[in-house]
């Protein structure tokens, strides 16, 4: 294309990115069948529909508190959950709806001790399973080592696969941030009942301010500008990043305080209704996943995790890619996934 | 094979202007990222949040004020009655679990009783119960509480 043609097609493909930008909300996210299981609060647990279950042990995904799960399920051909589903593993999706103001008392406990192994219990009911596979991504990966650490094992957890998931947190910028002694979380939580996703969203695109506020949407307009712009993929990534559910005010205190300003966890002194959480109780087959670009969950924050486990069956995939983009990104499909369906096959039967 | 003396195409001035664009924006990038990470932005980030946390709940507490005085419920009446409702469905959710659980027993003490098996004690488990420390029950018996979305 001549460089006249190009600046004939500009008008045309400032109309078509705009067109991207304002329609992303009616992107269809997170479409794969699926029937409610359980709910509790806002809390829902959901199995995917599907005829070709040939895995014994069934696989819990679980997610971080301030985006929605719907990043497992994508969109259809780039679905994670629709791949496990294709490798013939039993689905269940726990998912922790949008809290207001009334869930400010929900805290680290609520989900550690009660929607978690509940969620875990009512789908080894539904399957028919002893036992079952905690996915967990981010602060879900976060949430299903705490289980593991306070329950060890006695859970009936079999094999927990950890993603991008910070344990560490001595050392990042999120610590640099909010860890810090001026950051008052207290006067935060207590004025926010709820505090924003919106606002925590935020923070985190600050942390690389050139890359999420313009150059996605620079690489958009000069796609559409080329003919090489996924429209499709496009929205149903933009639509989930801007899908911010609330942090409930008691646990947004406790997780910054227990993570990023004390370092609880790794240093075995988190406590969650009495009892200790202890990473050296974790003896489930563990696969810990980070990624190379990560700035969210750095990989320094996530290795030491391996060295304070009990577990004899350990797998460390260290992958290129960021925090979100090692799963959902375009060649996340070919290059992460099938390692992940191999992990869990190898390790999910009866 | 290449002739070692053949040079390639010198660049357009498309090729040209896009690779110092591209040159440019990287720097900016790399810039920016070394500012965010500073104290200073670190600290004017603690500020900023706070301001902003003190305006939502001056104004949050202005409208429910007004709202609570033209005898209309306000957020925080609307947010008590959820919070009722929330210790409703926990109180729900354990005796559900617990009449679960027995429902369980029973089934176990009924398959044992067909069986001909030994008496069995009645409740084997070693879990601590719902609500209790975090552990989940291993269930006897699939029965799920299915329904469509």
């Amino acid at each position: 294309m001549s460089a006249l043609e190009r600046i004939a097609r500009v008008p045309a493909a400032a109309i078509e990115t705009a067109n991207i930008l304002l329609t992303t909300g009616d992107a269809r996210i997170g479409g794969t069948p699926k029937d409610i299981v359980w709910t509790h609060r806002k809390t829902t647990l959901y199995r995917y529909r599907s005829s070709d279950r040939r895995h014994a042990v069934p696989v819990l995904l679980v997610f971080a508190l301030i985006n929605r799960p719907d990043i497992f399920d994508l969109r259809p051909g780039h679905s994670f959950a629709e791949f496990l589903l294709d490798e013939g593993f039993d689905l269940y999706l726990l998912d922790w709806g949008v809290p207001d103001d009334e869930d400010a008392d929900t805290g680290l406990d609520d989900y550690v001790c009660d929607a978690l192994p509940w969620a875990m219990r009512e789908a080894m009911r539904s399957s028919g399973a002893d036992d079952v596979s905690l996915l967990g991504w981010c602060i879900g990966g976060t949430l299903c080592a705490m289980h593991a650490g306070l329950v060890g094992p006695a859970s009936p957890a079999r094999n927990l696969v950890l993603l991008t998931t910070p344990v560490d947190t001595g050392e990042g910028l999120y610590t640099s941030w909010v860890g810090r002694d001026a950051f008052d979380v207290d006067f935060v939580a207590d004025n926010w009942p709820a505090v924003p996703g919106r606002g925590i969203d935020f923070a985190n695109k600050l942390m690389k301010p050139v890359t999420n506020f313009w150059t996605t949407n620079r690489r958009l307009a000069e796609g559409v500008l080329d003919g090489t712009a996924d429209r499709a993929a496009h929205q149903a990534m933009a639509k989930w990043v801007a899908d911010n559910p609330p942090f409930p005010a008691r646990a947004y205190r406790e997780w910054i305080t227990a993570m990023y300003k004390e370092n609880q966890l790794v240093r075995g002194r988190l406590r969650l209704r009495g009892a200790r959480v202890e990473l050296g109780r974790i003896e489930q087959n563990l696969l810990v996943v980070t990624a190379g670009a990560d700035h969210i969950a750095p990989r320094s924050n996530t290795v030491p995790l391996l060295d304070l486990v009990a577990s004899e069956d350990v797998t460390h995939f260290d992958r290129p890619g960021g925090h979100i983009g090692l799963m959902a990104g375009s060649r996340a499909r070919k290059e992460i996934w099938p390692d992940l369906a191999d992990w869990l096959r190898e390790r999910s039967d009866a | 094979m290449a002739d070692p003396n053949e040079r390639e195409p010198s660049p357009t001035l498309e090729e040209q202007v896009r690779r110092l664009y591209g040159g440019a924006e990287t720097r900016t990038a790399r810039a920016m990222e070394q500012l965010v990470a500073g104290e200073a932005f670190g600290e004017l980030l603690t500020r900023v949040t706070e301001n902003v946390v003190a305006v939502t709940k001056l104004s949050s507490d202005v409208g429910d004020l007004v709202l609570r005085n033209l005898r209309v419920a306000g957020r925080s009446d609307i947010t008590r009655l959820a919070r009722q409702l929330n210790r409703t469905e926990d109180k729900l959710e354990l005796l559900l679990q617990r009449v679960e659980e027995l429902g369980d027993a029973i089934e176990r003490r009924d398959a044992a009783g067909r069986d001909e098996a030994p008496a069995s004690s009645g409740d084997e488990r070693s879990e601590a119960g719902p609500g209790g420390n975090g552990t989940a029950a291993k269930p006897s018996s699939p029965r799920a509480r299915t329904r469509k979305p």
